[in-house]
Formats: structure tokens, C-alpha cells, sequence
């Protein structure tokens, strides 16, 4: 709910002077019509037939096309209303700022102006338009209206107003000006990057900059000498000035020359560690800042919404977005970190590793700001080219050797040589070109969306599923055709999850995408958890399914190594081609692969399921609020909540009946129910210790993100342990109340004794696992007993 | 914030739900936009409320005091077909709603709603849908225990930088075999379309 400092009196009556109510505005004359004349043009006033023909409406009748919508409606401003209309003033209010721009400024003064600029500017990352941030700026403003075409046209007080008095040459307006280059500078790369790659306007970013230009024609090292001369100057006046004042404004010039650079660097695209260079700098100086921030004076009066006016926007003036110096200083630094890391994403491996990249640097909190997430996409895709120096082929070839297809003849590069027709080479060369034809785009999209907000990630991968599975359908008539090339004979296969199956083909390409598929599944049932989509008592049911997609993960896993290891093994004993270095050297790569898939997959499922019959039993208890709700039902619940899912054919979508059942686990017992779900818990927690503890970077495929990764891990393991202990309390307190054999009455006094809270994401140890927390209350003050 | 004003501990007997109608506007129309304008940052021009009140006037029903009959509570709605979807579905959505704040408290926001859904229910509504910011959990609990749920989340979605949860009651089962698209709306693309409609965004009823 939004504030407000009016009462409901107040803004009644400001109300009702306004607009078609106002008398005063009927007092007025009418103006005269304007004088319209235009060659080839005769203009007739109609004027009074229009208001003869209003005079027949009732006000507040609409008269309107079939195509004025809300959104025109919304967007309707209604004239003298100061809160839409930008040329309302009140009595005795100027139009313009009046602001000098040419009156001297005290070095605190200037010092003052720059941080707030550096707010200003943060405000504008975090997704506020240039119109409430830096361009309320009266200096910022002069500087760019009207537009400066060159380096010398580029200040707040331009050489003809100046009158040879030299107040341009004034030292501390050289340093607000130098500042004010670098930083309108860096907006307009800033601008550009985003703009240039995929990013939601309005919602992550504004990137509108209302004709002002951020001084697109000026060439950077232009600036970056004016910041040098700035700074020269500085510290030759630095006596006169005070030496700590002196050296804090050139702080923040050296801030923008090292975000010039940096940004400069980044057009690279290789050797990170070079590229990271500015970046660091501007970190260390950075926390100096925030030292010499107390040595400013703010100036207020330097900054106006007035300015607005003058901006070309639709949008009814708005207020100055202030963000206080301490967030700035968390924003910023989290910023300059990201800049950082995000560059250690060049540092390519292999496929599994820069998407485990991507996935763990999104996943990061708060996420990295727009500028890093299209910074990265910027890394990741331009022109085509991954990561500065790899093809779309490349990538996708090596995730296809890693997941499936270790020291696959599919995958020789000599295939492409290959002209005579009937040679298979030549088949298996072209149907490998269609595969990745349709797949690449698709593949490509998972690394974009993840780029994303995270509510956009999840409503992104929403609609890859249904690419996936289209791309599942199209790989298999692909892998039909390829099994006829390699002559591959069905084989049938044993898992320790699946008995002996049918005899069946194996189907590397569309068990590659159906994997895919099987994680984006997993990925929009845990961004849900994430972002709070499931309500308290839909956890049950969610668990629920997330197992069920995780063990559908994992019986694929398995049978994709059942195909590897088996091609392998007939490759070795048949003897007719020696087993090269390289195929063996793929081929345990890929197990290796097969194994951290199938372990994740293993504990992901384990731990779904402890947490589901935790919460199957919290809710017997009633300590789950439900809402059943007089309107719809838990069935169409059901639908809207699994809409995402109903269109895909594998896994199919279990049926309302499935899913309350295995919901509500009518048949089993509670204290069976517990003993299972601390059993599936033992299974995850054993999963951490037995397997994914025990991974270096290269075997959990986590090179260049193997920190982050751990540390997301270990959150999970957390998370593994805090479900056993809820399960424990729960179970204790249940063989506390062993005596108690009616189970009616037992469950009351369950419901009495114990407390759950479920706790808010950011408020767990990891945001995809809501364990509750669950307290035993004291016998004598169990009284009501409030569900949360 | 300004502090709230104190809250009636019992309401002036049994209050009035009327269904609007166009020829109340000169009454109501102001105490409608002050009820609504007052928690809100940015203004509505009184074209919106129009927009609302001229065509679905019989889906907006105002709680009134007995006593004297100044408004209390309003909720606004509207109901279209929604296009996106195949086969499109008849969606209503719950434009605004607020309920003057020492009155808060006494169900008469709930009992504004339900009037709402029943009156979208007997047009054949197949579902019903709304925003609310993601910081008012007293709105969100009132329409999850009538039954909503979140469908999803909208980032950053109002002007003050507040995201929402998109929330949904289906109040018919839609064949799924004809829906072509039916997780989403068109504005889910992953290349959208630009600027999306400011926000209706009253839901005041904490």
C-alpha cells in the first residue's frame, strides 16, 4: 500500500476543483481558435458544433472507439491536475528552475553534488528513469542542453554565457564538470549495453533518455584526459582546499576513469584477468569513498523535478528517487563485485561448468543488476560468437560429448568431409546439422533466460518447456535415423531404479533434450518455492511433484548411462578400432557427468520427498492454515497450478486423483509417514557426504564457479538438516502422546503442543528448500493452538 | 507514513452494499476516487474510473454507512474476454478495491469481493484475476481465502519499485486440448513487447 500525507478530506476537495469541476476554469474567456493556415489546406471551426454536440452527454458518459483500451485510459493525464499535468504550477511557482548554475560552489559543495549524483546514478541501475535520478541534476542538465557536439561545448556553462569573466575556469566547476563527463559517459555505454541485449523495459531497466544525448559524440579519451586535467588541478590546489576535500573529489574522478576503462575492457571479451584490472581499482576506491562521505554539503536546491518539464516525456512529473548513501554504498559495491566475478565467466571449461556459471552467478542475493546480467549476456552471445572465441557449435557439441555421446562417431568433425552420399558419415554429418539446427536456439535460450529477473526466469522457462518438448519429438525421428547410419541394435537395460526394460534404442538426442527438459521442470517448480508462488499449503503437494520430477531425472540419467557405458564396453571387446586416449578420456568425463547428475537429481528427490510427508502430516495436524474457500475448488487449483506443465507429454502430468493421494497419504500412518520421510532425509544427507562433498571442480563440473557452488550445497545440506530435526521434533512428540490411543484426541494434542512457522525464502538457508520450523510449546500454555 | 486514524470498534449497524450505477456518479464518483486515490502514489485521472464504471457499472458495488450513507468500501472490476488464450476465456479482474481505513477490520472488503465474483460468476466468468503489490498481505490473505492462488510473480511491476503476484481463481474447468498457449499471455514472451500498461494497482483494504 502506498503512502500519503493527505487525508481523505483534503484530497476530496482538492478533487473536486479539479478538472470538469473546476468553476474557475469555466470563468476563463474563451481562448480565440487558433490561426490555422497551411497551403493546400482549408480549416473549418467546428468548435461550436462540438459543443453543441457535448451538450447532449451526461457527464461521465464514455464515448470511445473499440480500441481505447485501459492501457489509453491509464495513460490519460487530466490538464490542471499537478499531479499529471507538467505545466501546472501553483500561484506564484516558476516554470523553470531557477537555479544558477554559474554561482560559485565551496569544494564540500561539489563534493556533496557528486554523491549525490553517485545515488542518483545507482537509483537509475536499480530500474528508475533518468528523469526522477540524474537528470534532476541542474548541472547534468546545462551540460547537455543544448546538445554538445564537442569536447569544448560539453559544460554546464557554456563559453557565451560565460562573458569573459572565466567562471567556467572557476577549479571546483573543472571538477564537477569532469565528473559530470565521466559519469554521463558511462550512462550512455551503460544505456547501450543494456539496450542491446535482452532485458524487460520498464521492469529491469528504463533506458529512455529523453533526448538528451549522454554524450554520445564525445569521444571517451577526450574525457578521460579532462578527468586527468581535473585531477592535476586538484592536487596542485590541494593547500588551498584542504587536503582531505582535495583528495576525496579525486577519489571520485578516479572512479570515473577506472569505470570508463573498465567498460572499455569489456568490449574484449578475453583474458579476464586483465579486464578485471579497472574493475578492482574502482573497489578499492570505492571504499575510500565511502570514508570521505561526511566531507561533503549537500546541496538540495542543485537538484529539481522541475527539470522534467523540459524533458520530452508523456509521464506527469514525478519525484526525485532518493536513495540514501549507505544503500548506494551496498548497491555499488555489490555492483563493482559482480563486475568481478561475472568476468571470471571467460575462463571457459566446458559447457556444464559455464551453465552451472550461469545458473549459480544468477542465483546470487540480491541478483547482480541489469547492467552485469547484460554485461553477461553481452559475454555470452555477441555476434554469435560464445565467450569471445568459441561457435554455437563448439559448445553444443562438447555438452552432447559430456551428456550423451562421449567418443561418438556422431560427433567427428571429419564427418563434414565426407562427399561420397552413401557413405554414413555423410548421413550422420548432415542429420547432425539438423539437430543442431533446431536445438542450438533452444539450447542457447536456457543460458539467456536465466539472465533474467528471477520472476522472469520462471515465466521464461514456462514457455521453454513446450520448445523442449518439440525439440524432444523432432531429435528422436532424428535419432532414428542416425541408430540406421550406426546400425545400433536395441538393446534392453537393468538400473538399480528400473528393472530390465523392453529392448529399446538409445536415443542420444532426444535424451539429451528430454534432460534438458526434466531440469527446466524442476527449475519452475523451485523458482516457485523461491519466489513465494506456493502458498504454505501447497507445499505438500509441490514437494510432491518436485520428487516426482527429480526421480523421473534420475531413472533418465540411468539410462542414458546404461547406453554409454554399454557402447563403451562392445567398442573395447569388439576390438576392431582401438579405444583412443581421447574416446576414454570422454568417455569418463561423461560418467563422471552421469554421476553428479544423477546424485543432485537422487538428493533433490530425497529431500522433496522428506519435506512433502513433513508437511502431509503438518497439515493432518492442522498446523497448516488451508483456505478450501468458497469459491472454486482443489481441483481447479490444481489446474491452474500445474498449467505450465499440462501440455507436456514426458513426464505426463499426473492426474488430480495422483496427486491428492499422494498429497494426503490417506493409507499410511503418521508416524509411518515420518519414519519415511526421515529415512528419504538420511538418503539426501547421505547423497552430500558419499557424493557431492567429495566433487573437485573438474568432477562436479563447477571450474570457474566452484565456490558459489559449494556454498549453494552446503546451503542444501543445511537445508537437509534442518528437515531432519523438524521430522524429529515432530516424531518426538508424537511418541510423547504414545499413550494416547484414539487418534482424534492424539492429534489435538499434537496440534496444541507444537508450533510451526514457515519461514519466508530469503529467511531459509536455501531459498528452493522451505523446511518449517517447529517449536514444542509448553504444556501448560498450549491453549488455542494458532496454526502459524 | 501518517499514522492510521483509529478504527471503529463496531460499525454503524448493518451497512449498505449497492451495485453502482451511472446515474450515482455526481454523488459518488468523488468519495470513490478520494477512497481510492488516498493510497496510492500516482493519481488516476478520472478517466480510468470511468473506463471502469461507465462499462461494468453492474460490477462495482460500494459498502455505504446506514447512517448517512457516505461510502466506505468500493471495488472495481471489469470482465472480457481474454484473448490470448485459445480458446479465449472469459476473464473478470478485480481492478480496485479499498475500504476507508478505520473500517478495515470488519470483512467488508471480503464482502465486497464476493459480490464481485458473484456478480462475475452469473455472467460466466471462467476465471478471475488480479494484481497485488507483493508487501500487502492483508490483501493477499483476503483473496487466497477465497480461494485465489498466485500464478505468478511480476517483478518490479508498480511504479514504486514493488513487485506483484498475479493472482487467479478459475471458477471452470477450460479444456486444456484446445488451448494452444496455456500457461501464459502473450505479454510472457521472451521478447516482449515494450511498456507494459501502468498498473491498476488498488487493493487497499489492510
Amino acid at each position: 500500500m502506498k503512502t500519503t500525507t493527505q487525508d481523505e478530506a483534503t484530497v476530496s476537495e482538492e478533487l473536486a476543483q479539479l478538472s470538469v469541476n473546476n468553476p474557475n476554469l469555466v470563468e476563463m474567456d474563451d481562448p480565440p481558435p487558433p490561426q490555422i493556415t497551411s497551403e493546400g489546406i482549408i480549416t473549418t471551426d467546428i468548435t461550436h458544433k462540438f459543443k453543441a454536440a457535448a451538450s447532449t452527454l451526461e457527464p461521465g458518459e464514455l464515448i470511445k472507439d473499440g480500441f481505447f483500451t485501459l492501457f489509453e485510459s491509464v495513460g490519460s493525464l487530466e490538464i490542471m491536475d499537478p499531479k499529471m499535468d507538467s505545466g501546472c504550477l501553483a500561484p506564484g511557482e516558476s516554470l523553470d528552475e531557477e537555479y544558477d548554475v554559474t554561482r560559485p560552489l565551496l569544494p564540500s559543495e561539489v563534493l556533496g553534488i557528486i554523491d549525490q549524483l553517485l545515488c542518483l546514478e545507482m537509483a537509475w541501475h536499480l530500474g528508475y528513469p533518468l528523469s526522477q535520478t540524474l537528470f534532476t541534476n541542474v548541472y547534468i542538465e546545462a551540460m547537455q542542453m543544448p546538445s554538445p557536439t564537442t569536447i569544448q561545448e560539453a559544460h554546464f556553462i557554456r563559453s557565451d554565457d560565460n562573458q569573459g569573466d572565466g567562471a567556467a575556469q572557476n577549479p571546483m566547476f573543472t571538477v564537477l564538470r569532469a565528473y559530470c563527463l565521466g559519469l554521463l559517459k558511462a550512462c550512455w555505454y551503460v544505456n547501450e549495453r543494456i539496450k542491446s541485449e535482452h532485458y524487460y523495459e520498464e521492469e529491469d531497466f528504463v533506458t529512455n533518455t529523453y533526448h538528451r544525448s549522454l554524450l554520445e559524440d564525445i569521444d571517451r579519451t577526450e574525457i578521460r584526459d579532462e578527468i586527468l586535467a581535473a585531477r592535476r588541478l586538484l592536487h596542485s590546489i590541494r593547500h588551498e582546499i584542504s587536503e582531505e576535500v582535495s583528495q576525496a573529489l579525486s577519489l571520485r574522478l578516479e572512479l570515473r576513469t577506472a569505470f570508463l576503462r573498465a567498460i572499455e575492457l569489456s568490449e574484449l571479451r578475453s583474458n579476464p584477468d586483465s579486464l578485471s584490472l579497472p574493475w578492482s581499482q574502482m573497489k578499492a576506491v570505492w571504499a575510500a569513498i565511502n570514508k570521505s562521505h561526511h566531507l561533503g554539503k549537500p546541496v538540495p536546491e542543485a537538484f529539481s523535478t522541475k527539470i522534467q518539464r523540459r524533458v520530452a516525456s508523456t509521464m506527469p512529473p514525478r519525484p526525485i528517487v532518493h536513495l540514501s548513501f549507505e544503500e548506494t554504498f551496498k548497491h555499488f559495491n555489490n555492483l563493482l563485485e559482480d563486475g568481478i566475478e561475472v568476468l571470471k565467466v571467460l575462463n571457459y571449461h566446458d559447457p556444464q561448468s559455464l551453465l552451472n556459471f550461469v545458473l549459480t552467478f544468477q542465483a546470487k542475493k540480491p541478483q547482480p543488476l541489469v547492467y552485469i546480467r547484460t554485461l553477461l549476456q553481452n559475454f555470452l552471445f555477441k555476434d554469435m560468437v560464445i565467450l569471445g572465441n568459441l561457435s554455437i557449435r563448439q559448445v553444443l557439441d562438447a555438452d552432447l560429448s559430456i551428456v550423451v555421446l562421449p567418443g561418438s562417431r556422431l560427433l567427428d568433425p571429419a564427418n563434414d568431409a565426407v562427399e561420397a552420399p552413401y557413405d554414413p558419415r555423410f548421413a550422420m554429418a548432415h542429420q547432425m546439422e539438423v539437430f543442431r539446427q533446431r536445438a542450438a536456439q533452444s539450447y542457447l535460450d536456457i543460458h539467456r533466460a536465466f539472465c533474467q529477473n528471477r520472476c522472469r526466469v520462471r515465466r521464461t522457462l514456462c514457455h521453454s518447456i513446450q520448445d523442449w518438448e518439440t525439440v524432444q519429438i523432432d531429435a528422436e525421428d532424428i535419432d532414428q535415423l542416425l541408430a540406421v547410419q550406426l546400425e545400433e541394435q536395441p538393446m534392453s537395460y537393468t538400473t538399480t531404479l528400473t528393472s530390465s526394460s523392453e529392448p529399446a534404442l538409445s536415443l542420444p538426442l532426444s535424451s539429451w533434450a528430454y534432460l534438458y527438459k526434466l531440469r527446466l521442470m524442476e527449475w519452475i517448480v523451485q523458482l516457485g518455492f523461491e519466489l513465494e508462488t506456493y502458498q504454505p499449503d501447497e507445499l505438500a503437494g509441490m514437494y510432491w511433484y518436485l520428487s516426482y520430477l527429480a526421480k523421473t531425472r534420475a531413472q533418465h540419467v540411468e539410462r542414458i548411462k546404461a547406453f554409454t557405458v554399454s557402447r563403451y564396453n562392445e567398442k573395447r571387446i569388439a576390438g576392431t578400432s582401438k579405444v583412443t586416449k581421447s574416446e576414454e578420456e570422454q568417455h569418463k568425463r561423461s560418467l563422471s557427468y552421469l554421476r553428479v547428475t544423477l546424485i543432485d537429481a537422487a538428493v533433490t528427490w530425497e529431500l522433496a520427498d522428506g519435506l512433502s510427508c513433513l508437511y502431509t502430516v503438518l497439515h493432518r495436524l492442522k498446523l497448516i492454515p488451508t483456505y478450501p474457500g468458497p469459491y472454486s475448488s482443489d481441483e481447479l487449483r490444481y489446474d491452474i497450478r500445474m498449467k505450465p506443465f499440462s501440455t507436456v507429454g514426458l513426464p505426463e502430468l499426473p492426474s488430480f486423483e495422483t496427486f491428492k493421494n499422494a498429497t494426503a497419504q490417506p493409507d499410511t500412518s503418521t508416524a509411518d509417514l515420518l519414519t519415511y520421510a526421515l529415512r528419504a532425509v538420511e538418503g539426501a544427507k547421505r547423497g552430500f557426504h558419499d557424493g557431492l562433498a567429495v566433487l573437485n571442480e573438474k568432477e562436479a563440473f563447477t571450474v570457474g564457479t566452484h565456490e558459489r557452488w559449494v556454498a549453494r550445497t552446503k546451503n542444501t545440506l543445511k537445508s537437509v538438516i534442518s528437515t531432519s530435526i523438524a521430522i524429529g521434533a515432530v516424531q518426538r512428540a508424537l511418541n510423547n502422546n504414545g499413550e494416547n490411543n484414539n487418534k482424534e484426541c492424539r492429534d489435538d494434542v499434537l496440534h496444541n503442543d507444537l508450533k510451526v512457522e514457515v519461514p519466508k525464502p530469503d529467511k531459509t538457508y536455501h531459498e528452493w528448500w522451505i523446511v518449517p520450523k517447529i517449536t514444542v510449546t509448553e504444556k501448560k500454555k498450549a491453549a488455542g493452538g494458532e496454526g502459524v | 507514513m501518517e499514522p492510521l486514524p483509529p478504527r471503529v470498534e463496531e460499525l454503524p449497524g448493518e451497512l449498505k452494499y449497492i451495485q453502482y450505477e451511472h446515474s450515482l456518479e455526481a454523488q459518488y464518483l468523488p468519495a470513490i476516487r478520494a477512497l481510492i486515490s488516498k493510497d496510492l502514489s500516482e493519481p488516476y485521472s478520472i478517466f480510468v474510473y470511468r473506463y471502469f464504471l461507465y462499462q461494468w457499472a453492474h460490477l462495482c458495488y460500494m459498502a455505504l454507512n446506514p447512517l448517512d450513507d457516505s461510502l466506505i468500501g468500493v471495488v472495481i472490476c471489469k470482465l472480457e474476454p481474454h484473448a490470448s488464450h485459445s480458446p479465449p476465456t472469459l476473464r473478470g479482474y478485480i481492478a480496485m478495491l479499498a475500504v476507508s481505513a478505520s473500517y478495515r477490520g470488519h470483512g467488508i472488503a471480503t464482502a465486497l469481493v464476493r459480490k464481485a465474483i458473484d456478480a462475475m460468476a452469473a455472467r460466466n466468468a471462467d476465471e478471475i484475476v488480479l494484481e497485488t503489490e507483493e508487501t500487502n498481505i492483508p490483501a493477499m490473505r483476503l483473496y487466497e481465502r477465497l480461494g485465489f492462488l498466485r500464478s505468478k510473480k511480476l517483478h518490479r511491476y508498480y511504479l514504486n519499485g514493488n513487485s506483484a503476484y498475479r493472482l487467479v481463481l478459475l471458477l471452470r474447468k477450460i479444456d486444456p486440448d484446445a488451448a494452444t498457449d496455456l500457461a501464459l499471455d502473450d505479454a510472457d514472451q521472451l521478447l516482449p513487447t515494450p511498456v507494459p500498461a501502468p498498473p491498476v494497482r488498488t487493493q487497499a483494504v489492510g
